[in-house]
């Protein structure tokens, strides 16, 4: 016998999966999972979608706070978000259709730990945290942490995600996130690659990698990272960065664009299916990787790249 | 011959919109699944658990057992009438083998559609398993196992061929080849592969039955009423006046609703509940279960060709994956054979097409069947050959497609045609020959198919108020029959098209039509429509003959009056005419136009009435794409499509019919195949996985009509308009890529990794 | 376990009792009875299913009913004022973005949500936001040049 109840504040909401609830949002993963075949229903569900607080976009004390209940349609739209964690925008700009990017919530998306969810290898490079609430308390958790497999969470049960937090990036950073896709919208990622880089005095200070579908949980690439820190742009390729062609070729940077793709690729272990042949995904992770890199270090470099960032690569 | 272009507004239509538009726009028009009565049940099916398996004992009890179960109802319980259009080699429920994996094994009603499926699951059915037989080449081959051991003893179309598991095998032979190669300068091979793809329509198939006495009436998504209602009656061995298929607005087809399919499961379903029953598939139901999808192929290309651009000879195999059942599908070696000739005159041909059965998902017919896969082949091997011989693509077109006189691969003589106009208007319309950027390229492909006659009929009568209603057998899915009528129509008695209403479809009004399939509708009905609108005129003509005491012959119809030509204030309104109680009614159905002689024997291409092509419509298509070198991904920038279909009746209709096929045709090169697994299970059965184009990824459509008044063919000289703007699309796109690219790609679909894929082959072989 | 809820559709109320699995599509087709939304597949690829909640775009095959509960939802049927047909509406049958029709609810209330938001959208927004609505017979053409138009008279 299913139920229902809805939860008008965290407290209710806590308590009803404390009693073995699961949360529903904007339903876009959970309903469409199970309509999949995926998994069924739960037999208990809580509706946290009115939650009052839980939504909405804030930057404070160096920190920015997405609530649980924001919508991908309420980051597009996001000026701050639009400066600080673009990488974020390309990923929420190519969730299903605009009715998905309606409804479909940051905090489903993250608590759903798809190793193929768009917005996670961006959150990642952007150092994002969680902040989940149960009946002990409120504790914050990095998303490395967090995901743990395939649609599992170290979250207990019982614990409600409130929000995403993550360090406001410093003047001349940037962060981009590219998909292979075949259509433009209507995907599910089959590749992804997300970077985050800092740049300062002309050199890359500081640089995360991520990537998408090719790993059984969303996971930085150590290899990448190394291969793109202290690089220097060089002065011909530097702040326009409007051509990205120009970092492609034999420069210091465009060596390491290279060698960071080669990283993503070595530490992408995927499978073949029916969408893409092992072969091709570990290709495409170099690719999408560079072009993830390209289009960060073009952003950090005041050089204007559209939203989403994978219409903008494709080339 | 005229050439038109533009998008026609509102106003050059008149007011004149879709008679179904406005229940459309409002969501107050009906589909089969928005129909329901008092205290329906709902159905679910048993499908085979094995694509190949012979059956070794169903029991039904713990589904009956279910609370809420009406009726499980198994072949026991229906007629052992074997049925298909071309090979009767089906039964409605399997008895012995299932040989797909759709077949249907039993049926359910229950109260809810979730406790018919949870009883369908219920059902214990036991197999002996047998040995998949996916691989229609190889079944091709003698002494191979047989998906139908039995069918010599089905019956079937005296015309169809029986060997082995080949349903049809078709040659054309022309010339002499082996002498004609001889003499080429160069001889270019080429071999292609096209996966299965699906017509897909949006609206997932709806069936609701519901007997009353011994009659029953079958409401149902089906492009072919009245093949729907023979195939209850056939198969559950009833009269055809005891079966009553009406038809409410159907939801796309594409070829996909053709066929009688499950209405008489469902039918007989309603009879063992004593109550109606009603079927609606899920998507995935709709991928997995209909006998309807685009067939594999595999083709092989030989021709030869002289250095000035003249093609000496052509030798080609086709294989076609007929799947499990052959359905209305036995024709499809012969047309294939005539796709592989294409519209080009050809002197020497040996051309070998073999259909053949396998375990998979049955093929039938999707818009254009076999053309598009053998176009894209076709076209793809004709810029190799254009190559070979250091000519531009349409070059080598302009000098080898048919033309007035021209001798086609039949010997067919062609009349007036528009072919090499729709070439020069694409090329002129995409641009050909312009500058573009280095992972840009244009692509150009030409194609053909034929106008299809059949018997048809309407009625037409006018009411007392001077409006007009049309009763026809046709069949409206969206491709625009209910604008296209009423025009032709209005045109004969003086009215305007909105005068008219249209009823469709209703097994009892209606005459017999073959339905939506084959271009046909306004082809084949409009004549019908045109005839039985000139009936009412005439008695209009005799009628204000006597009461202006004028001589009919000189008497015209002009907005809504009879009136003396020369002398337009003598005259009567329509609406007096009819509105003195006598029945104004015409009935019609006209002249069959006659298929074209040919000068080969018969017996080369087959029997089955496609070794020439009435009306022939002509197509070119041309289409510029960017190829991502990286990543395969290709985009389709901008697209052209001339095309000859005769004297345009509906404009807006005939566009739509345009756009739409160029976008089906994009989809099946870029993304949308099903993929079987060994043993023939689809792997995509939804639309994540199966691909179609959305509003994104497409570019802007520029059509063009090459408007010939075609002598022997459908109203006005119009041909059919619906199948071929899915004929040569892919091919245009496969030679765009292979321009960027370097090399064709084999494979359709041309995905993205087999885009790159073929990328990394040249790039390996530069090094 | 039935759940009360009280779904306000196209401006009417419907107190209701319904699963909590129940789809919004399901109970406003079976229990409200306007069967405008269509069900094409039933796991938000197809977008025919499209309501507005509280002016939002949402794939009704997808979201539970009790979710609604206290919502505005706006399907086909309210786009219209009585007879009157909406811009919108007339540049979908003038411009030929109706064929079969079966996708055309969801088109409209997709287009609908687009041009709240973007009252004079490009080309581009337009094919985007529309991306989640698959339509087989028009090749998105004459969809396309309906929305443009329907902008154009604001």
């Amino acid at each position: 016998m299913s139920t229902y109840v809805e939860a008008r504040d965290v407290a209710a909401a806590v308590a009803a999966m404390a009693d073995g609830a699961r949360p529903v949002a904007g339903g876009t993963d959970l309903v469409v999972g199970a309509r999949h075949g995926k998994a069924p229903l739960p037999e208990s569900i809580v509706g946290i979608h009115r939650i009052p607080g839980l939504d909405g976009i804030s930057v404070a004390d160096g920190v920015v706070r997405i609530g649980a209940l924001t919508s991908h349609a309420a980051i597009l739209s996001s000026p701050e978000l639009a400066s600080a964690t673009a990488g974020l925008l390309d990923a929420s700009a190519i969730v299903g259709s605009h009715a998905t990017r309606a409804n479909g919530t940051l905090g489903g998306n993250v608590m759903n730990a798809s190793p193929a969810m768009d917005t996670g290898a961006p959150l990642l490079c952007h150092d994002a945290s969680v902040v989940l609430t149960g009946p002990g308390g409120t504790r914050r958790v990095g998303l490395a942490e967090l995901w743990t497999g395939p649609g599992k969470t170290s979250a207990s049960p019982d614990e409600l995600m409130e929000a995403v937090e993550l360090p406001l990036p410093p003047e001349g950073a940037g962060s981009a996130y590219v998909r292979l896709q075949y259509r433009r919208q209507m995907e599910i990622a089959v590749v992804g690659a997300a970077a985050y880089v800092e740049v300062s005095d002309g050199a890359v200070s500081a640089a995360r990698v991520a990537i998408t579908a090719l790993t059984p949980v969303i996971c930085r690439v150590p290899g990448s990272e190394e291969a793109l820190v202290g690089r220097r742009l060089g002065s011909n390729d530097s702040v326009s960065g409007e051509n990205p062609a120009v970092w492609t070729q034999t420069t210091e940077i465009g060596d390491a664009i290279h060698a960071a793709g080669q990283a993503a690729a070595a530490a992408a272990t995927p499978i073949s299916d029916v969408r893409a042949s092992a072969g091709y995904r570990t290709a495409m992770a170099a690719v999408v990787t560079r072009r993830a890199v390209t289009a960060a270090l073009t952003r950090a470099t005041g050089g204007s790249v559209t939203v989403p960032a994978s219409d903008w690569s494709e080339r | 011959m005229t050439v038109t272009e533009e998008r026609p507004t509102a106003e050059q239509q008149g007011t004149f919109i879709r008679p179904d538009g406005k229940e459309k726009v409002t969501g107050l028009g009906r589909y089969t699944a928005d129909v329901n009565l008092t205290g329906q049940a709902h159905a679910a099916f048993r499908f085979a658990d094995h694509p190949h398996a012979r059956i070794t004992r169903i029991d039904t009890s713990a589904a009956r057992a279910i609370p809420g179960v009406y009726a499980v109802v198994t072949h026991e319980d229906v007629p052992e009438n074997l049925y298909g259009g071309m090979v009767q080699d089906r039964l409605l429920f399997a008895k012995d083998t299932v040989r797909w994996e759709g077949d249907v094994v039993a049926g359910v009603a229950a109260r809810t559609q979730a406790i018919a499926r949870e009883a369908a699951a219920a059902i214990v059915v036991e197999y002996d398993v047998l040995p998949a037989l996916p691989d229609f080449v190889a079944n091709a081959q003698p002494g191979a196992p047989l998906v139908h051991p039995e069918w010599t003893a089905y019956d079937a179309d005296d015309d169809l061929s029986r060997e082995g598991n080949v349903v049809g095998h078709s040659t054309i032979l022309k010339g002499d080849v082996d002498a004609a190669m001889e003499t080429a300068d160069v001889v270019v091979t080429s071999r292609f592969v096209a996966d299965a793809s699906q017509g897909a329509p949006i609206e997932p198939r709806a069936i609701l039955a519901q007997w009353t006495g011994d009659r029953v009436t079958v409401w149902t998504s089906t492009q072919v009423p009245f093949a729907a209602r023979d195939g209850v009656a056939h198969t559950l061995g009833i009269p055809q006046s005891h079966v009553r298929v009406i038809v409410p607005l159907l939801g796309g087809g594409f070829g996909s609703k053709c066929d009688f399919h499950f209405e008489a499961h469902v039918a007989a379903l309603a009879e063992a509940a004593g109550r109606p029953v009603k079927l609606v598939f899920s998507r995935r139901e709709e991928f997995l279960a209909p006998d309807h999808r685009r067939e594999g192929m595999v083709l092989e290309f030989e021709t030869g060709a002289t250095k000035d651009g003249h093609l000496v000879a052509r030798r080609a195999t086709l294989h076609l994956d007929k799947g499990a059942y052959t359905g209305e599908g036995g024709f499809f070696a012969q047309m294939a054979a005539m796709h592989a000739c294409g519209p080009y005159e050809l002197d020497n041909v040996a051309v070998r097409a073999m259909l053949t059965y396998s375990t998979n998902q049955p093929s039938s017919s999707i818009r254009a069947p076999t053309a598009p896969q053998t176009c894209w082949a076709l076209e793809q091997h004709m810029d190799q050959v254009a190559a070979a011989v250091g000519l531009d693509p349409v070059e080598l077109r302009r000098r080898t497609l048919i033309r007035q006189g021209s001798h086609g691969p039949t010997g067919q003589v062609f009349d007036e045609i528009g072919m090499l106009d729709t070439l020069e208007a694409a090329v002129e319309m995409i641009g050909y020959g312009q500058e573009l950027p280095d992972d840009e390229a244009i692509g150009v492909a030409c194609g053909w198919w034929p106008s299809m006659a059949s018997p048809s009929g309407a009625y037409v009568k006018l009411n007392g108020d001077g409006t007009g209603t049309i009763v026809t057998g046709a069949q409206e899915c969206g491709t625009g029959a209910v604008m296209a009528l009423p025009i032709l129509a209005a045109e004969q008695l003086g009215m305007r098209p909105d005068d008219f209403s249209i009823l469709y479809q209703d097994t009892d009004a209606g005459p017999w039509d073959m339905g939506a399939s084959g271009s046909q509708t306004t082809f084949n009905n409009g004549r019908a429509v045109v005839a039985a609108a000139q009936e009412v005129r005439a008695q209009l003509l005799q009628m204000a003959a006597e009461k202006l005491e004028i001589d009919p012959a000189d008497l015209e119809l002009v907005d809504g009056t009879v009136r003396a030509v020369g002398a337009p204030s003598t005259s009567v309104t329509i609406a007096e005419l009819a509105g003195t109680g006598t029945p104004l009614l015409g009935k019609g159905s006209g002249d069959l136009p006659e298929n074209p002689p040919t000068d080969i024997p018969s017996a080369c291409v087959g029997r089955l009435g496609l070794d020439s092509f009435l009306a022939p419509q002509l197509i070119t298509h041309a289409a510029r794409v960017k190829v991502d070198r990286e990543t395969g991904v290709v985009r389709v920038l901008a697209f052209a499509a001339a095309h000859d279909s005769g004297v345009i009746v509906n404009k807006i209709g005939a566009d739509g019919q345009v756009y739409g096929g160029v976008m089906m045709g994009i989809g099946q090169a870029l993304s949308e195949a099903t993929y079987f697994d060994e043993e023939g299970r689809q792997r995509n059965p939804g639309l994540l996985d199966y691909k179609l184009q959305t509003a994104s990824d497409g570019p802007r459509i520029d059509v063009r009509w090459i408007e010939v008044d075609t002598p022997n063919a459908g109203p006005k000289g119009s041909k059919g308009v619906g199948e071929p703007p899915s004929v040569p699309t892919s091919g245009a796109v496969g030679n765009a890529i292979a321009q960027v690219v370097g090399r064709h790609v084999t494979q359709l679909p041309m995905t993205a990794e087999r885009v790159w894929t073929t990328i990394q082959d040249v790039q390996e072989e530069a090094k | 376990m039935s759940i009360d809820i009280t779904l306000t559709v196209n401006g009417v109320s419907h107190p209701l009792a319904v699963d909590p699995h129940a789809s919004l599509l399901h109970t406003v087709r079976d229990q409200v009875g306007l069967t405008g939304s269509k069900e094409g597949c039933d796991d938000s690829e197809c977008g025919a299913c499209m309501m507005l909640i509280d002016g939002r775009p949402v794939n009704a095959c997808s979201y539970l009913a009790v979710q609604a509960d206290g919502a505005e939802v706006t399907t086909v049927e309210g786009l219209a004022d009585g007879n009157d047909l909406t811009p919108l509406q007339r540049a979908f049958l003038e411009k030929g973005g109706v064929q079969c029709g079966f996708c055309t609810p969801g088109m409209l209330i997709s287009a609908t949500a687009l041009l709240r938001d973007h009252p004079r959208p490009t080309e581009d927004q337009i094919r985007i936001a529309l991306s989640g609505n698959l339509c087989r017979c028009t090749g998105y053409d004459g969809i396309v040049a309906a929305v443009a138009a329907a902008a154009e008279q604001g």
